[in-house]
């Protein structure tokens, strides 16, 4: 079969077409691909010997880069993210968006408002814990509770049945499998939180 | 070549098919002469149509986005070529350019869909032991072949000896990452050039794209990227081949790995 295996000098397109043109490959002998890539040419031509373009690489910075490395170097960043988390916002975005809003409304010096934002970011992180520890708390409550009546209720059935000796050392079974969560009086769940 | 000739004859054996089912209803003589061009006929008609398969609607940008394509290597490793690719570098590393990705892994799919239209076999290539399973899980999928293991010199350039007959090569290749390791490119990427058997390549900054003839800027590394990538050649050449049983009349595959036993057994012949 006619071929070229010089791969170095020109394309794979050019290569064939040459052979074609030539009458080395006959037209029956065509490559599938042949059509297709006459009709849908690639946007560079794959040549091994391209020469690679000056095109300088710029840098991306954003506005707020300034603002966010002197929040970084202003206090250790302690805080653990979760990279699949797409909604939660992290310490370092909750303070350039109140910093931001306090530059738009304008009134302080830069200064000013760095300071400011960091105190509102502190008292946004505390307020939010301490909803998350509310939530935790009524949660793990309603809990206990439930498991406590139903241990009340499983107790009253199995009175019926059996010795009310036995029930008794049944009741605290539940709360204990309850409190699995909470270890030493530590929710762990809070932990992972913030 | 034999599996040209072979594929050539299959066709033909259709063609006799089908004029022998028409051949009540008109003169056949007249039949003979006009169905044998039917289905190069429809080949050359659907290159007219800009995107004929709808490969555009397969992905948005924001889909590249969410599976991590943007990334590339840090600044030092950059391959000169790959600069016009490239959005910018953030804090020392690259990002791509995700509109001229996105152009070129549009065309590199409408590329793939043609073939895989015209029956041709299409052959994946993957380096990177992470993504292997994924990458051979896929090309099953899509009733194709993969190659995801160390590339035995030879395998295209010296095939026929090889393998002791005379062997089909593939008509398209798609390397889901154009790299042995960090430092040398894989071998097929030059043996598919020489044998005149186009590629597609995802090439990530530190890669050469120039014997690439399709190369989609993007990062090669990452599972989620690779899984798109392969999820979206999938698709491409299963949209080819369901135009091609539709036009020829032939019946649903029952499932895909039927489709890819019935390749084989042509592969082996």
């Amino acid at each position: 079969m006619a071929q070229s295996r010089l791969e170095k000098i020109g394309t794979i397109f050019t290569r064939v077409s040459g052979l074609l043109r030539s009458g080395a490959m006959k037209p029956e002998d065509k490559p599938l691909w042949y059509e297709v890539y006459a009709a849908f040419p690639p946007k560079l031509e794959p040549r091994f010997d391209r020469p690679a373009p000056q095109i300088p690489i710029r840098n991306i910075f954003y506005e707020e880069d300034q603002v966010r490395a002197k929040f970084h170097k202003s206090q250790k960043q302690t805080e653990m993210v979760s990279l699949f988390d797409r909604q939660r916002k992290t310490q370092t975005q909750q303070f350039i968006q109140i910093y931001q809003g306090l530059k738009s409304q304008g009134a302080l010096d830069e200064e000013k408002i760095f300071e400011t934002s960091l105190d509102l970011l502190q008292e946004q992180r505390a307020q939010m814990k301490l909803d998350a520890q509310q939530i935790s708390t009524t949660d793990s409550d309603e809990g206990s509770t439930q498991s406590l009546s139903e241990a009340f209720s499983e107790a009253k059935d199995s009175s019926d049945s059996k010795a009310t000796a036995t029930s008794a050392t049944t009741s605290p079974s539940p709360t204990k499998g309850d409190s699995k969560s909470k270890i030493g009086g530590i929710n762990i769940e809070n932990l992972f939180k913030d | 070549m034999l599996m040209n000739c072979l594929k050539n004859g299959r066709l033909a054996l259709l063609r006799q098919i089908r004029t022998q089912s028409t051949a009540a209803a008109t003169a056949t003589t007249v039949n003979a002469a006009n169905e044998p061009e039917e289905i190069s006929v429809i080949e050359q008609r659907i290159l007219e149509h800009p995107d004929y398969f709808q490969v555009h609607n397969l992905f948005t940008v924001r889909d590249l986005f969410n599976a991590r394509v943007h990334y590339g290597h840090k600044e030092g490793s950059l391959d000169d070529r790959m600069r016009p690719y490239i959005y910018g570098s953030r804090l020392g590393h690259l990002i791509f350019d995700l509109d001229k990705t996105a152009a070129h892994l549009r065309d590199a799919l409408n590329f793939t869909a043609h073939i895989a239209f015209r029956d041709g076999i299409i052959c994946f290539f993957n380096r990177n032991a992470l993504n292997a399973h994924l990458v051979e899980k896929k090309a099953m999928e899509a009733g194709e072949f993969s190659h995801t293991r160390f590339w035995r010199g030879g395998i295209f350039t010296n095939s026929n000896v090889q393998f002791g007959a005379v062997t089909r090569l593939p008509d398209l290749c798609i390397f889901l990452n154009t790299q042995n390791n960090v430092l040398s490119q894989h071998t097929a990427v030059r043996d598919c050039a020489k044998m005149a058997i186009p590629t597609v390549g995802i090439v990530d900054t530190n890669c050469n794209p120039n014997l690439i003839t399709y190369p989609v800027p993007g990062n090669d590394d990452s599972p989620a990227s690779v899984e798109l990538y392969c999820e979206l050649f999938k698709s491409a050449i299963l949209r080819g081949k369901q135009k091609r049983r539709e036009v020829l009349g032939e019946p649903e595959p029952v499932n895909n790995t039927k489709n890819s036993s019935r390749r084989r057994n042509k592969v082996s012949n």
